[in-house]
């Protein structure tokens, strides 16, 4: 009976950990394209993604505006547009799971740099979090991989 | 004390089995959930443009850098890592001819920069359509000019019948999307008069 009541527990273990195993994933990734120069970039629109129902338009301009860049109501006359897609998950309470951000040519639409952070639910972060991480890694990481590497 | 003897074997042999079955439910769960999660990365192999020519051959060496990829978790989702998009971009140039050379430092006549932008992760269905954007740039590294920026969007469905596991429908989708956006792109490079 001891020796049924050991291996059941040995597999309810297993199946724990097996199901928690993909639970702590971070990813904070940003690339920056040759051509772009960050620094001319000065005016910003945030264009809101038609899915978002919890206003992570307004975490960014406000992110934007503390890092000290003008943010704009119109896609006119602006340096770039910020576009993005943020993606919520379940575990306990909602939770940001990801974020990516895009700023583009206003005139041509060309990703001039992109930002995408993951955090699953054991290392959750909140969503101005997910939005400092991913902004300050464009604007500020010596780490991008991608075009710019060598900048 | 015979019937007290018997019913109590029964109750233990009836307890047995459910826990037997108790059992075997729980590693068939952890059996699915492990199948389930066991994403691969796509193959390099997969994307590379079989074509063997764009009608066009630049007589300038090019030097390639990828970026925006990452790597695939077994629990996570089918990504492109960046040595394989690099990898893969490299060698359909050379398949193709379109350029003399690719130049394995960044003493090229052209400097070529692809960035994978955003790729949608759809995560139930028979069918699994991924739509993916890559931003193209291509810079002459004499004079700095750009003479290419674009962002080049493209899509690939894998249907319910093409494989049995859900996360080989994704791969093959993220591979076949990945195979049309390097083949738009290198489309669009031959079109330009490069000098």
């Amino acid at each position: 009976m001891i020796r049924r009541e050991r291996t059941i527990h040995v597999v309810l273990l297993l199946s724990l950990l097996v199901l928690l195993h993909g639970c702590a994933v971070n990813k904070a990734t940003a690339t920056v394209d040759q051509t772009t120069d960050l620094s001319a970039l000065k005016m910003f629109h945030v264009k809101k993604y038609s899915k978002d129902t919890r206003d992570t338009n307004v975490l960014i301009e406000n992110k934007l505006t503390e890092m000290g860049f003008h943010i704009s109501g119109t896609e006119t006359e602006v340096d770039a547009i910020v576009t993005y897609v943020d993606k919520w998950w379940w575990d306990i309470t909602m939770y940001m799971l990801e974020l990516t951000i895009t700023l583009r040519d206003p005139g041509s639409d060309f990703p001039l740099a992109t930002g995408h952070s993951l955090h699953t639910s054991l290392t959750r972060k909140s969503p101005e979090g997910m939005v400092d991480e991913v902004l300050t890694n464009i604007f500020f990481s010596d780490e991008k991989r991608g075009a710019d590497s060598d900048k | 004390m015979k019937f007290l003897l018997i019913f109590s074997s029964v109750m233990r042999s009836e307890e047995q089995i459910v826990i037997n079955s108790h059992l075997r439910f729980l590693a068939a769960c952890a059996m699915i959930t492990l199948l389930a999660g066991c994403a691969s990365p796509a193959s390099r192999q997969e994307l590379v443009v079989e074509e063997t020519s764009f009608g066009t051959r630049h007589p300038y060496s090019v030097f390639v850098i990828a970026g925006g990829g990452g790597e695939t978790d077994a629990t996570g989702y089918t990504n492109i890592s960046n040595e394989d998009l690099e990898g893969a971009i490299k060698e359909s140039i050379i398949k193709s001819g379109l350029f003399s050379s690719v130049a394995k430092t960044h003493d090229a006549d052209y400097k070529l920069s692809v960035n994978l932008v955003s790729m949608s992760k759809p995560m139930f269905g028979l069918s699994f359509t991924i739509d993916m954007e890559m931003s193209w740039s291509l810079v002459n590294t004499k004079t700095g000019a750009a003479v290419m920026r674009e962002s080049i969007k493209s899509s690939h469905t894998t249907g319910g019948g093409e494989a049995f596991a859900a996360v080989t429908r994704i791969r093959m989708a993220v591979e076949r999307a990945a195979e049309k956006n390097i083949r738009q792109g290198l489309q669009k490079i031959a079109g330009l008069p490069l000098n």
